[in-house]
């Protein structure tokens, strides 16, 4: 990579590792100090208590003035995060602002999970089923989270 | 509906002779003629083409004004005229009730101070210690570097008016001179230029009385009293637009109409694909037979059957009161039948007024064709004395009023597909039926014109524009 790693990314990674969020764990992967391979835990009393949620995490060349870009790896059954595992979160779009970081990105994703919200949806079909009939939608969730985020 | 028949002209009245002599023909007291209504021309407006230059001249006069009077920068004065969509009004109303509060809702000032954020020297963008930091009203600091970094990104996306401040959740917006100062600093001036370009498109998109000519690559302004449903006639580029909605001029129908007319078009031009036909058969000896003019009455060429090209009926039924090749003859039964069979009327009806929609649209353009074929053979004609170029010119002024008839009646069917039923319906049917057959007869002899077609060419441009002008007064809504 030309130029180097910024300051930037070097410190918000060295605060990562020393004091990481709990719930979460953000490694650099070992060719690519850009990319970081993600693990959140399921929030408890949410429909993802129990799971482990592998996700992967960019900074793009333009980071920070642009957002890192985040994606679910496991399938999750959300009203805000698509089949693709693309995430709808004001703060990676129009909210970003240089001064947020990859620890404030990444309390919002678990905050996602903690409370969902189907007013502000990706996933189309999900946010319906979470509006008609939410203590279905928990239940399908619950069953997501058990069938693809725990390790047998 | 009577016609009035004018009075035929003698071809050397229109050459430069004793203007005298025609007094009586010119001060005919009738009515009726179309070119002496002008005040009452439901399409008329007023407005005026700018440069770039007029515009800038046209912001620059606001901006000194706010600067008078709430004694702010031209900088910020611009900001907050661009917040507020250029209503100085609004600004000093504001501002001699709550200046504080005007600068929060401008974006100048934060709805909330922030609370020490830079330690020391450090700029919490790029982590870096610095000599100085620098930011606006917010007390938000970073470094030289960043803020540069921060307006690169946002103005290679095409944001200028908009860019924010880089700390959270602050609502303050960057000012033009503190952009441009960053930029210069830091020898930018290519990004400097865009920036500057793209303000400029953004100050005139939010200003109440400017629209951009939507034209190809056409840099025209226009500028108008307000934002009404309009025909503008871009002189530089030739585009004819709606003042209000920007898009291809298009009365009767209103905005709301034909933007939803357009997406439902682009939504099922699958299904409307298969009836772009350009051939047809002869409804009488089945000879396949290519539609190469505008006109959609048809002559067979083998067995010289009249038929419409659209309904593939019998021309001579076409010629009269009774045409209803425009009118879509709903199944009066449908709200008992079956869904099955009311979603098959549904798409059916669509594709009735979509086929007419559509066929206009093609005779538009081939009659564009069709004129500059025939502004050819009058340049040949003048050449063999076969007339002047005067004796010619009838035919162009023809040309140009058909194209303008054949589209208002184009823009008839989203208008009537929109319509419920009732007499509001069947008097717009009726008019329309009525300019459809008056500009089928006009093209088609227009197709066909000598050098005596004139008298009778006039007469049916006369009715035509009549019958036009009836339906617009009558249906757009202004
Ligand atoms: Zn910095
Ligand atoms: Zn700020
Ligand atoms: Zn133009
Ligand atoms: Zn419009
Ligand atoms: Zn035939
Ligand atoms: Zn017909």
């Amino acid at each position: 990579m030309a130029g180097g790693l910024p300051r930037r990314i070097i410190k918000e990674t060295q605060r990562l590792m020393a004091e990481p969020v709990p719930g979460i764990k953000a490694v650099p992967d070992e060719g690519n100090a850009r990319y970081f391979h993600v693990i959140v835990e399921g929030p408890a009393e949410s429909p993802f208590e129990g799971g482990t949620f592998k996700l992967e995490l960019f900074l793009p060349e333009e980071y920070p003035m642009s957002a890192p870009k985040v994606r679910f790896m496991t399938k999750i059954y959300h009203p805000n995060i698509d089949k693709l595992g693309r995430i709808c979160l004001d703060i990676l779009k129009d909210k970003w602002s240089p001064a947020l970081q990859i620890r404030t990105v990444l309390l919002s994703i678990q905050a996602l999970l903690s409370a969902p919200n189907p007013d502000d949806p990706l996933e189309n079909d999900v946010a319906e089923q979470w509006k008609v009939n939410e203590a279905q939608a928990i239940a399908t969730a619950k069953q997501w989270t058990k069938m693809y985020a725990t390790r047998g | 509906m009577e016609e009035r028949k004018i009075k035929k002209m003698d071809d050397n009245e229109m050459e430069e002779c004793d203007m005298g002599s025609d007094e009586d023909y010119y001060n005919d007291p009738d009515p009726d003629v179309t070119h002496t209504d002008n005040d009452k021309d439901p399409e008329s407006f007023e407005y005026k083409i700018l440069e770039v230059v007029e515009v800038e001249m046209l912001l620059n006069t606001s901006v000194e004004t706010m600067c008078k009077t709430i004694d702010v920068s031209p900088s910020l004065a611009k900001l907050l005229l661009h917040n507020y969509s250029w209503n100085t009004q609004k600004i000093e109303a504001e501002y001699r009730q709550n200046p504080e509060q005007l600068l929060i809702n401008g974006k100048i000032k934060p709805s909330k101070i922030a609370k020490g954020v830079s330690r020391k020297n450090e700029c919490i963008v790029c982590a870096q210690e610095v000599d100085t930091l620098l930011g606006v009203e917010c007390r938000h600091r970073f470094c030289e570097t960043c803020w540069c970094q921060h307006f690169e990104v946002q103005i290679l996306n095409g944001v200028s008016t908009a860019i924010g401040c880089m700390g959270t959740d602050c609502t303050v917006l960057m000012p033009e001179d503190f952009v441009l100062s960053i930029l210069r600093c830091r020898n930018q001036s290519k990004l400097s230029q865009q920036y500057q370009e793209l303000t400029f498109r953004s100050y005139v998109s939010n200003h109440p009385e400017l629209l951009y000519c939507p034209g190809p690559n056409c840099t025209a302004v226009i500028q108008a009293k307000a934002k009404e449903a309009k025909r503008v006639d871009c002189k530089k580029c030739k585009t004819t637009f709606c003042f209000k909605c920007g898009i291809d001029y298009h009365a009767p129908a209103d905005c709301d109409t034909i933007k939803k007319w357009l997406i439902k078009c682009a939504d099922d031009s699958e299904t409307a694909n298969y009836i772009s036909a350009h051939t047809k058969d002869c409804p009488k000896c089945q000879v396949c037979i290519e539609k190469d003019g505008g006109c959609n009455h048809m002559k067979c060429k083998k067995c010289g059957h009249d038929f419409c090209w659209m309904c593939l009926g019998d021309w001579s039924a076409h010629g009269s009161e009774y045409y209803e090749c425009s009118k879509y003859k709903e199944n009066p039964n449908i709200a008992n039948e079956s869904e099955h069979a009311q979603a098959r009327e549904a798409l059916k009806k669509y594709l009735f007024y979509f086929e007419r929609w559509a066929n206009h649209d093609n005779s538009l353009r081939k009659e564009k064709d069709k004129m500059k074929e025939i502004a050819k053979q009058i340049e040949e004609k003048v050449t063999t004395k076969d007339g002047t170029w005067i004796d010619w010119q009838y035919l162009n002024k023809a040309g140009e009023l058909l194209r303008r008839c054949r589209y208002t009646l184009q823009y008839t069917y989203p208008y009537a597909y929109y319509m419920l039923k009732g007499a509001r319906k069947e008097l717009f049917e009726y008019q329309q039926a009525q300019l459809e057959s008056a500009v089928e007869a006009l093209s088609y002899d227009i197709e066909r014109a000598v050098l005596d077609s004139r008298g009778d060419i006039e007469n049916k441009m006369d009715v035509v524009e009549k019958r036009r002008l009836t339906l617009v007064r009558e249906f757009l809504v202004t």
